[in-house]
């Protein structure tokens, strides 16, 4: 048989004439086709929707499309204002410049409010996403894109910053807020040399680039509605109260802040001070230390922030003598009894909380020297509150690995933010976000677990001591005003006491003294 | 020549400004973090291409190191200064297609992401599953935009289909792909059909190429019996009878009879419609002059084949007709095919002809993830191959991948997403020749054949002999669609 014989050739005319000639229902769609030029209002277009339509929805087939994806539409921004007038009116009637609710511990249990209700719904609909990982999406990208990065491999990185962007979001649940924090903490990684610092104009709209008046309003507002901070300033504040009623006598104080908490720690303090059984001590001194501006996650406020006036002038009218003493640009190392101006008399409490951990841990061995430095101050005790995980330096690990320990502190913190403002967008949520979003790229970000932390104080010449009962019920009644995945443990063992969210560790407090070896 | 073009789509004027794709831009409204904005590191010049041909997108990606270039990775400090906010990554304005490459890019990630989360085993990654696809869903629709944009839809409702399938628990829930005859009006099927015939070589390849081997094998029988598997609107046959009874100065017209397999799983609708088409066969038959005789055999439930139910006659030249994946074509179910093929051996056929796609080799390892984009480089071929058949035709191209494509990647995947990845994946040319079944050679005629046909239609289409016995179609550089010829005889 030749080519031309075969039979395309002469037989596709009447595949033609088989098709035409057993269709009578052929579509309009030949006869009127392309002429009109009016694709959505052409008839055929339409009348073969419907039908398409009428099909489906007589046919049950079991792989008709069901779409039930939820769209995560962003909760639209609302504001909240009405808390905050609310915020206002209450230290308007307290005069408290800066801490609102001085007396909550004490008014345990209170009532059930709004914002209790809030939490306990939120803490049902988050449970399953909690310790499960399943819901945690954004890390099953960034993880792997880390790891992608530490094994070198470009393509699958690209592949994940691809996927990433177009996930992310600094709007919606905290994965897609993980995802964008994540996603540009890879590409800072990615595009910076190794040791190079990272210029926090690129980093957002965190506390550094904030007005000062904002922070501080947001601040408060965030200790409001997450305990992150509160409860180690609560847990420093009573165990405060606690050294000073064990020493035999009446002795000026001396607080050496080692902190984050902005100055918004205090005014509680002071107004407790007020109530003791002898009066106030006759001189309350307060040295705060601030370190140079780094990376360090809430540990720099805005340059031009300054709640000296503020608190001073709210201890005046406490009748408390306070004495503020600021060292600005401080390197702990440079700590000392003349830096502090300290003297023997008075009763000296260092108030370590989520500073330390940015000291070297080894290779120089800064933090066990920091903590032998403190020593040396004499204090009558040191609370000392840290994260309760693992390191992220390079020495302990490679990227991909510290990288998913600052992604998983992030997101324990981004969780918990999201059921305190309640899903809603703000700026103040957004500035806190940004601020905790520094733990992916700061180089200081040398974790350890409590037990080791405790093995240092001990080595540096501390004996752990218990909390008071006091502290403890205290911070357990402050607790129940926050949403329910929070909780407090009390280690049996060393008496620390542990703050977790979703049956997750996320910071402890705990208790020295100086031990005196025979 | 003209007359393989069954419909001449020039006698329709057809504005085709309605087609233009509007690509629109991202939706971001998220402060910071939009394309434009920053965005990952990549090398555009390195991507910046054809817009037509994204599949080479895919292609590149496949190949593991072209699309990040070594030089910009890791990145100097100069390249993290250009990606602050304020630079630009779009200024490539000249370049009027490369949003285009751009999204198609996004798009290829997002849905490779979405089978690596889905294709993971496990459920932990379903909520990230889930969230992509809510994602693609907003970027895409099937309706309208590039090529790249409607072939995601379709593999974004695919892989939906496989998330809610497996969410049940029962991997049974994916049943046999999409039937799409029970979703779309029997019109619309056959305007489809006609449309993509014309549109493309698919069809007539597999049709002629295995019908030129079963007259090269009957010219001296008196009677052709032709068992064949899936029958659909029997186009193939009504082309055969016009070439027997056609042949100058050879025998006389032979007897043909034609047994079609006819489904019991989906009722009568099935049977019946073989029916019709056998009805249809048997009057072109007689208005042609060509002794023909139409049988039916049902398979049994679960759609095996049991020889005993067909009738065979004494003196025919047995045929075995298994047009697979032609792109018209229903998912069957592997289990089925094995039982036709290997019981069809039992009866000692003359001719095997068997039509099939064909996988590319980075499947072979790559799991679910591997085969899924494997699956997406064969249908962004086909895409594109469709594109540059009918470039304005847009109205014509979407009834095409509604009807036909969307629902045949539905069941790809269901089959790539249910056979894991410890299952031997190969075709079912290697499973013929591994039961003992013969290769028989491709005629010098039919592959010249082959050449004519694809040379009716747009460049970009080759045909090659990959071995003695098979010819495969495909475009550019994707092998797509393969027809080989087997015997159970002695050569």
């Amino acid at each position: 048989m030749t080519i031309e014989e075969s039979e395309p050739n002469s037989s596709s005319d009447h595949i033609l004439g088989l098709i035409e000639e057993s269709i009578s229902y052929f579509p309009t769609f030949f006869d009127d086709p392309y002429d009109t030029g009016d694709f959505s209002g052409d008839s055929w277009w339409a009348h073969t929707q419907n039908l398409e339509q009428e099909l489906i929805n007589t046919n049950t087939s079991p792989n008709s499309f069901t779409t039930n994806t939820t769209t995560t539409t962003p909760t639209p921004t609302v504001s909240i204002v009405s808390d905050q007038s609310q915020l206002l009116d209450l230290q308007k009637k307290r005069k408290l410049p800066d801490d609102l609710n001085p007396k909550e511990p004490r008014k345990a249990p209170r009532k059930p409010t709004a914002n209790k209700k809030g939490n306990k719904n939120s803490a049902a609909n988050n449970n399953n996403a909690g310790n499960n990982k399943e819901g945690r999406w954004a890390e099953q990208l960034l993880n792997p894109c880390a790891a992608a990065i530490t094994a070198r491999n470009p393509s699958r990185v690209q592949h994940f910053l691809y996927v990433l962007h177009d996930l992310a979001s600094l709007n919606g649940d905290a994965n897609h807020r993980l995802a964008f924090h994540g996603l540009r903490a890879l590409t800072h990684h990615l595009s910076t040399a190794p040791g190079t610092g990272f210029s926090s104009s690129t980093s957002g709209n965190n506390f550094g680039s904030s007005n000062p008046k904002f922070f501080r309003d947001s601040l408060i507002k965030f200790n409001d509605i997450n305990p992150w901070f509160r409860i180690p300033n609560n847990v420093a504040n009573t165990s405060i109260l606690q050294i000073l009623g064990e020493q035999t006598n009446q002795t000026n104080l001396h607080i050496l802040d080692v902190g984050v908490s902005h100055g918004v720690q205090w005014p509680t303090l002071l107004e407790e001070l007020t109530r003791l059984a002898g009066g106030p001590p006759p001189l309350v001194r307060l040295t705060v230390v601030s370190p140079p501006t780094n990376d360090t996650p809430f540990a720099n406020g805005p340059p031009n922030y300054d709640f000296s006036s503020k608190l001073l002038g709210f201890a005046e009218k406490m009748n408390i003598n306070l004495q503020i003493n600021k060292l600005e640009n401080f390197h702990l190392q440079n700590l000392n009894s003349q830096v502090i101006n300290s003297s023997p008399e008075e009763t000296l409490v260092i108030c370590a909380q989520f500073r330390l951990h940015n000291l070297n841990h080894s290779n120089p061995d800064e933090r066990t020297e920091f903590l032998r430095v403190l020593r040396n101050l004499q204090p009558k005790g040191v609370i000392l509150s840290e994260n309760n995980t693992d390191c992220s330096c390079g020495n302990c690990g490679d990227f991909a690995t510290g990288f998913s320990r600052r992604v998983e502190c992030l997101w324990r913190f981004l969780d918990s933010t999201s059921a305190a403002y309640k899903g809603r967008e703000s700026d103040e949520r957004r500035m806190m976000e940004a601020e905790a979003a520094k733990v992916l790229i700061n180089v200081g970000e040398m974790n350890e677990r409590k037990e080791k932390w405790c093995e240092r104080m001990k080595s540096a010449g501390f004996k752990g001591e218990l909390f008071g009962e006091e502290t403890i019920d205290g911070a357990k009644a402050l607790l129940r005003k926050y949403d329910g995945n929070w909780e407090i443990r009390v280690e049996e063992k060393d008496g620390c006491v542990g703050l977790w969210w979703k049956g997750q560790p996320v910071s402890f407090c705990s208790l020295w003294k100086m031990e005196f070896r025979v | 020549m003209a007359m393989v073009m069954d419909l001449d789509f020039s006698n329709f004027t057809y504005s085709g400004t309605t087609t233009t794709t509007s690509t629109t831009t991202t939706t971001s409204t998220d402060d910071g973090c939009n394309w434009n904005n920053w965005s990952p590191l990549i090398d555009w010049e390195a991507l910046s291409g054809d817009q037509e041909d994204f599949h080479t997108l895919i292609d590149s990606m496949i190949d593991h190191n072209v699309v990040l270039q070594n030089s910009t990775w890791p990145n100097t400090q100069e390249e993290y200064n250009s990606l602050s906010p304020e630079y630009t990554i779009m200024s490539t304005d000249d370049e009027t297609n490369s949003p285009d490459d751009f999204k198609g890019l996004r798009l290829i990630h997002l849905l490779m992401a979405a089978a690596e989360a889905l294709g993971g085993g496990n459920n932990k990654c379903r909520e990230l599953a889930k969230v992509i696809l809510v994602r693609l869903k907003e970027l895409v629709s099937p309706n309208d935009g590039t090529n790249m944009e409607r072939l995601a839809a379709y593999f974004t409702d695919a892989l939906e289909g496989l998330l809610n399938g497996v969410s049940g628990g029962g991997k049974h829930v994916l049943g046999g792909g999409h039937h799409y005859k029970d979703e779309h009006h029997q019109s619309d099927v056959l305007a489809a059909f006609q449309l993509l015939q014309d549109m493309s070589p698919y069809v007539k390849f597999g049709h002629f190429t295995a019908n030129q081997a079963i007259l090269e094998v009957v010219t001296h029988d008196k009677r052709v019996h032709i068992v064949d598997y899936d029958i659909m609107e029997g186009v193939q046959w009504a082309s055969l009878m016009q070439a027997l009874v056609s042949r100058k100065d050879g025998p006389p017209t032979p007897h043909l009879r034609i047994t079609a397999l006819s489904r019991a799983g989906s009722g009568r609708r099935s049977f019946s419609t073989v029916q019709e088409t056998g009805r249809r066969l048997t009057a072109f038959a007689a208005s042609i002059g060509q002794p023909f005789s139409f049988h039916q055999c049902r398979l049994d439930t679960d759609e095996t084949f049991r020889p005993s139910s067909l009738k065979l006659v004494r003196g025919e030249a047995l045929i075995i007709n298994c047009m697979l994946h032609l792109p018209h074509f229903s998912y069957r179910a592997p289990d089925s095919i094995t039982s036709f093929l290997s019981m069809s051996k039992t009866l000692n056929p003359r001719l095997i002809t068997l039509v099939e796609e064909e996988i590319g080799s980075t499947s072979d390892d790559g799991g679910f993830v591997g085969r899924f984009m494997d699956s997406l480089h064969q249908y962004s071929a086909m895409y594109d191959s469709l594109e540059v058949g009918f470039p304005m035709q847009g109205r014509a191209r979407a009834l095409v991948e509604r009807v036909f494509l969307g629902p045949q990647i539905a069941g790809s995947l269901a089959r790539i997403y249910r056979s894991r990845a410890d299952e031997e994946w190969c075709s079912w040319g290697k499973w013929l020749s591994e039961v003992g079944f013969q290769p028989m050679n491709i005629s010098f005629a039919n592959h010249c054949q082959a050449k004519l046909l694809l040379g009716l239609y747009n460049d970009g289409y080759r045909v090659e002999e990959l071995s003695s016995n098979k010819l495969v179609l495909g475009w550019k550089s994707r092998r797509l669609l393969s027809a080989s010829i087997w015997t159970c005889q002695d050569i």
